[in-house]
């Protein structure tokens, strides 16, 4: 079954959370949107109903972050908790219905990175790690890991500097790059961290996007066949049970062998077909929207 | 690490470093600051309101640099708690953040730096709010502690304590009903407004009273006359006060 780090919300079940929770973690630059924008139809294609859901995109709170975040003026505890409420509105009202619904999350970035941001400045670690330990253990976690080198022509020759990914609130004295660079390496360090401690699957991100999104597919693959195949068998046993058969002939297993051998590459398609393409409920609280996010 | 004195971690200060829950009571947030923070506690209806204004006219009559805060009041948040409210987004667990968000934003806007610079700062409502509501729809004790570890610790926090019938009397004197989250209708408690009020106000009434020996709450007899209870507070606040002759603004 499904777990959380340690507390449960009221009123959240863990027991039908069918669906998979897949997060693409990493800093700023790292491509993670990118990635995501390549993997959602590529699942999509395969048959699995996606929701693609990331920071600020909540209905209660992305508007006043993103307000809070214009004036310069937004303090370190406040920030730490409005991301928070962000996401605890889209855990509860996005993530796990979709999950419920049987659909793939993917998500732009998790608890960790607001974890690091928390971490680097300045807060408790264990403050911020039991404020999230009501968020839900996902199924992967791929860090999308870029070296501070490779980073920064990424930032300079497309977007320029950030007042925040800057971390400028931190270093009110230097200029955009040094606290750049201070601000990022500080992040990769608790980023390599947390790597260690929640089992962070590790992805080189300086090769080209064609090349990343390669292996992320064959690790995505892989985790939906251990799954199907999970369910497959489980659904075997559960035939036998509620209908007992005499032992089958050899001949009949063997074929029973042969159809798990060969049905090896349409697995995920059998798990496509568990998932209902329904929308997923709204929790009583009538907001959710899925797909219909404002774009980053 | 040491409790509430700007410790340093890294590079970057802390100014009320966060204990975990078993060690909070003793060491909530103890400042060493010039200034005194001073609160009121109650469910609606309790006269705290009242009894705050008239200690703020007169600290001020005194010559006391003092500042109001009042709970849900950041320019930050507070649009976006009540564009929650308004569209009823609320969940028992967003609730509780939105609010912390905006009592950490008022803490780090100006209850702390007052506090620094030496003014009484008066707050209506505080983090006991918190304890009481959350927990009462539902949200686990030790972890709202937990959120809530970043509070400076008050001086003094008055409680004052009233029947619920009085309380809802004197409510439903002003007006017809309760809005939806104070009446706690998020819950489902009952479908008329002023007996969801009442079930959900009980259960705040039962947290607070488990928090006066938890936080050391300042009780105050809430149904005695306005005057009596405030010639109590006046009194109590004199007291801690005198040790505190520098916050003093000059005349």
């Amino acid at each position: 079954m499904r777990e959380t780090y340690g507390r449960l919300l009221p009123e959240m079940r863990l027991g039908d959370l069918a669906g998979k929770l897949i997060v693409i973690e990493g800093t700023d630059g790292a491509g993670r949107s990118t990635q995501i924008d390549l993997l959602k139809p590529w699942l999509e294609e395969l048959g699995h109903a996606v929701v693609d859901t990331g920071m600020t995109r909540s209905p209660l709170a992305g508007e006043g972050i993103r307000r809070a975040k214009e004036g310069n003026n937004l303090g370190r505890v406040t920030q730490a908790l409005f991301y928070a409420t962000d996401f605890v509105d889209r855990l509860e009202n996005e993530i796990v219905p979709a999950l419920r619904a049987g659909f793939i999350v993917l998500t732009d970035r998790y608890i960790y990175s607001l974890m690091a941001r928390a971490i680097v400045r300045g807060m408790d670690p264990r403050w911020i790690r039991s404020i999230y330990s009501v968020a839900l253990k996902p199924d992967a976690v791929f860090y999308l890991r870029l070296g501070i080198d490779q980073l920064l022509p990424r930032v300079i020759f497309s977007r320029g500097f950030d007042y925040w990914e800057s971390g400028m609130d931190l270093y009110p004295g230097h200029d955009m790059f040094d606290s750049f660079c201070s601000y990022q390496a500080a992040l990769l360090t608790e980023f390599d961290r947390l790597s260690a401690e929640f089992n962070f699957q590790m992805v080189d991100a300086a090769a080209d996007a064609r090349t990343v999104c390669a292996q992320l597919q064959h690790n995505i693959l892989q985790l939906l066949e251990r799954d199907s195949r999970k369910n497959y068998m489980s659904r075997l046993y559960s035939d036998s049970t509620t209908a007992p058969q005499p032992a089958p002939h050899p001949a009949l297993q063997e074929k029973v062998h042969d159809r798990e051998r060969t049905a090896k590459p349409l697995d995920t398609a059998l798990f496509a077909v568990a998932t209902p393409v329904a929308t997923p409920s709204t929790n009583g609280n009538g907001h959710h929207n899925h797909g219909a996010h404002p774009d980053h | 690490m040491e409790i509430g004195s700007g410790v340093r971690i890294g590079p970057f200060e802390v100014f009320a470093p966060l204990q975990p829950a078993v060690s909070m009571v003793r060491h909530y947030g103890e400042h060493h600051f010039p200034g005194r923070l001073i609160v009121v506690e109650g469910i609606d209806g309790s006269g705290k309101s009242t009894q705050l204004s008239l200690l703020h006219k007169w600290l001020e009559s005194k010559g006391y640099g003092v500042v109001f805060s009042e709970w849900n009041s950041s320019p930050l948040v507070k649009d976006t708690t009540k564009h929650g409210k308004k569209k009823k987004l609320l969940t028992p667990a967003t609730f509780s953040l939105i609010h912390s968000t905006d009592f950490a934003d008022r803490t780090e806007r100006s209850i702390l730096p007052l506090l620094k610079a030496g003014a009484v700062v008066l707050c209506d409502r505080y983090i006991y709010t918190a304890f009481a509501r959350d927990v009462a729809r539902g949200m686990d004790r030790a972890w709202v502690r937990d959120l809530y570890g970043f509070a400076v610790k008050p001086a003094i926090a008055f409680y004052f304590r009233v029947p619920l019938e009085t309380a809802i009397n004197r409510l439903l004197d002003g007006r017809d009903g309760f809005k939806f989250y104070e009446a706690g209708m998020d819950l489902n408690l009952a479908d008329d407004s002023v007996e969801s009020f009442r079930l959900f106000q009980g259960r705040i009434l039962s947290e607070y009273e488990k928090m006066i020996p938890e936080f050391g709450l300042t009780v105050v007899d809430a149904t005695l006359p306005i005057e009596i209870q405030q010639m109590q507070v006046r009194q109590i606040v004199k007291a801690h006060l005198d040790k505190a002759k520098e916050l003093r603004v000059q005349a």
